[in-house]
């Protein structure tokens, strides 16, 4: 099951002011909570608890790339193949990814989720996360994908403006999308506008 | 106007008008909440595709979590004005967005339990998943208020109230034509039946044509008046021949009774006269053997002396004779006189005057009380006398004589019966006891005219009652006169009253 993660009741833009007061001191406690992070063990438990909320989004969010994409016919082996979502390099996200696409299907096909230590091992996959770890290996990355129709997704600031597809930003508890569509385009993967509505389109620093 | 045609009219236009109007307020009726279901519906339908169409815009915005995305999609329902609330509700039915967001929301914070559609308040609400690929990502909550239906209703309502009242006012106008139809020539028999029992006029006519049941009825009404009409010729016909007839027979029995009056007259003045000139040839009869006897008694021998004291005493006998004779054609012509008769006194008087019979004779006398009844009683007092002075005559042979009077009365009459136990008479001579001259018996045994009893008939006769009377030889007779109680004349006129 898709895990849209329990967040504490938002406020939607410009709401009243009791809704402001109650969103600034909701930021408030977030802002103490993260400044938490420096301290000592009270502190520690919560930043878990963020860290984890963080990533059961991000996992949610890679999940439900697989809905709002469409891969070519020639990125998959046969009709019953699988979409792989495949984690490179250290894995932030444990065991969530596995435990959310277990059983699920998108487009009547299964998902899997592969780890892969170093590029040369990607064979069949269709959405690739590049762990953080990875960030200054970026370029070599993308040279050696090519134009493979993978979509893929990081969490570093410009991961975009290096040729990545969609780039997840954590900012005011949110994740914030970004996404290149020039490189989408040269993977040839097409991307549903309601994705692309959620997002914020950049270009590629190089192009 | 004439009223029976007015209350038909009223009452066929009515029968119609009522009609038509519940008809058409039915009918309009059914349309209105048909209209109203149906609309209803329509407005389901199209807030559900609406939400749908939210729902499919809003699934990228909840599945990464974006909800100002999804406000922008909430935001476009700023085109209908009929829209109060709209919002968006993740999987965990957390409000996500909400419309609209300028204000204090009115949407709730958690998305309701209910799904589907439903009216509430015065606002219809839809609440739908959002689903994608199969997985529900949260729900949408779309909140319309009804002034499109309520505005459609109001608009219906009055198209189908002015074509009611148009309709109805068609109606009215139809019925008071059509009903003339009916009206018409119910109207029209119905004056002619006033006319027919108001004048009696039976020449009056129903002038109605038309092919139907008032057709049938105005032709039997005809058909009726004309058969009255024959009848009442007939009628009248025979009435006229009636009357003819009544007067032949009235004149028929005119001229009988002036036959008989005259005949009867001629009869009297004939018998009287006759008596009278009988009389005179007696009397010289009389006189001379009277004069005969005294004078030449001296030189008639026995035989002589016989011979003339038969010729007196036939000459007397014939003289009785002619008297009676006399007096029954008197009888016949005298006046009758009206008084009411004690017929006590009167048995009493008869046997005054039959006294000289009396004296000597033993005679058991039994008289009941007699009524009073109306009659002449000089003719009346002959009647009993000679009853009596029969009685009398033939009980002569017995010792002791009875003799009976009484009466027995019923409603109309009183019969007076005198008993003897004399002679008697033989019964196969009934009938010639009562005639002119009839005698039963020889002069020897009994004298007498045989007149008396012709005179008691008569009497009696006249005076509207009865004679008759019973009798054994050698073992008595009884007498019977009945007398009606009131005279004829009377009684006619009370049975005629």
């Amino acid at each position: 099951m898709p895990l849209l993660v329990c967040l504490p009741r938002r406020s939607s833009a410009g709401a009243g002011r009791r809704r402001s007061a109650f969103a600034t001191t909701a930021a408030l406690a977030v802002a103490v909570v993260a400044a938490g992070l420096a301290l000592p063990t009270p502190g520690v438990s919560a930043t878990r608890n963020i860290i984890a909320r963080e990533y059961d989004l991000k996992a949610a969010f890679l999940f439900n790339f697989a809905q709002f994409v469409e891969w070519p016919a020639d990125a998959f082996a046969e009709t019953g193949s699988p979409i792989t979502i495949g984690v490179l390099g250290l894995d932030p996200f444990g065991g969530r990814l596995d435990s959310l696409v277990a059983g699920e299907r998108v487009g009547n096909r299964r998902l899997v989720v592969r780890r892969y230590r170093s590029v040369d091992e990607i064979d069949a996959c269709q959405i690739l996360f590049i762990a953080g770890s990875e960030d200054d290996q970026l370029a070599r990355i993308k040279k050696t994908l090519g134009h493979r129709s993978i979509l893929t997704v990081g969490e570093t600031r410009d991961f975009t403006a290096h040729a990545g597809i969609i780039g997840l930003e954590l900012s005011q508890r949110r994740v914030h999308l970004k996404i290149n569509l020039g490189a989408a385009t040269a993977a040839r993967l097409t991307i549903s506008s309601m994705l692309l509505r959620q997002a914020q389109i950049v270009a590629s620093s190089e192009d | 106007m004439k009223p029976s045609r007015t209350s038909i009219r009223r009452k066929l236009v009515t029968a119609m008008m009522l009609t038509s109007t519940t008809v058409l307020v039915l009918t309009g009726a059914a349309l209105i909440l048909y209209d109203v279901a149906s609309s209803r519906r329509a407005l389901v339908h199209s807030l559900t595709t609406r939400a749908e169409i939210l729902a499919a815009n809003s699934t990228a915005a909840l599945a990464f979590d974006n909800p100002d995305d999804a406000t922008r999609v909430l935001a476009a329902l700023r085109s209908d004005p009929s829209t109060v609330m709209a919002a968006l509700y993740d999987r965990h039915g957390q409000l996500f967005a909400n419309y609209p967001s300028h204000r204090a929301s009115t949407a709730p914070g958690s998305a309701p339990v209910r799904m589907g559609s439903w009216f509430e308040h015065s606002s219809v609400v839809v609440h739908r998943p959002v689903i994608e690929d199969g997985r529900t990502l949260g729900t949408v909550y779309l909140q319309s208020d009804l002034r499109a239906l309520t505005g459609r209703l109001r608009v219906f309502t009055l198209v189908v109230l002015l074509a009611v009242v148009g309709s109805v006012g068609v109606a009215f106008a139809l019925s008071t034509w059509l009903q003339r139809g009916i009206a018409t020539p119910i109207g029209t028999l119905a004056e002619a039946a006033r006319r027919v029992s108001e004048g009696k006029e039976h020449s009056v006519r129903a002038n109605v044509v038309s092919d139907d049941e008032l057709g049938l009825l105005a032709g039997a009404f005809n058909e009726m008046l004309g058969e009255i009409q024959q009848r009442d010729a007939a009628l009248r016909g025979s009435e006229a021949r009636l009357r003819q007839l009544n007067g032949d027979l009235e004149r028929r029995v005119q001229l009988r009774t002036a036959e008989l009056e005259a005949s009867n007259r001629e009869l009297e003045a004939f018998s009287y006269s006759v008596s009278h000139d009988l009389r005179a040839p007696l009397r010289h009869i009389n006189g001379f053997a009277d004069l005969l006897q005294r004078q030449s008694r001296a030189n008639l021998d026995e035989k002589g002396r016989r011979y003339v004291e038969t010729i007196s005493e036939s000459a007397k006998h014939m003289g009785a004779l002619i008297d009676d004779l006399l007096s029954f054609s008197r009888m016949g012509r005298s006046e009758m006189q009206q008084a009411s008769v004690n017929l006590e006194r009167i048995v009493a008087e008869a046997r005054a005057t039959l006294s000289v019979d009396i004296a000597g004779r033993e005679i058991v006398w039994q008289v009941s009380p007699l009524p009073e009844v109306p009659g002449d009683p000089a003719m009346l007092q002959l009647v009993f006398t000679n009853l009596l002075s029969n009685a009398i005559k033939y009980t002569r042979g017995r010792t002791p004589a009875r003799i009976d009077v009484g009466a027995t009365a019923d409603e109309d009459e009183v019969v007076v019966y005198v008993r003897d136990n004399g002679a008697g008479f033989d019964m196969a001579y009934l009938d010639k006891l009562f005639g002119v001259f009839q005698r039963l018996h020889s002069a020897e045994e009994f004298e007498g005219t045989g007149i008396g009893l012709a005179n008691v008939r008569r009497i009696v006769l006249r005076h509207g009652g009865r004679v008759w009377a019973e009798g054994k030889l050698d073992e008595g007779a009884t007498f019977y006169v009945s007398l009606p109680k009131e005279v004829a004349g009377e009684r006619q006129n009370r049975e005629a009253a």
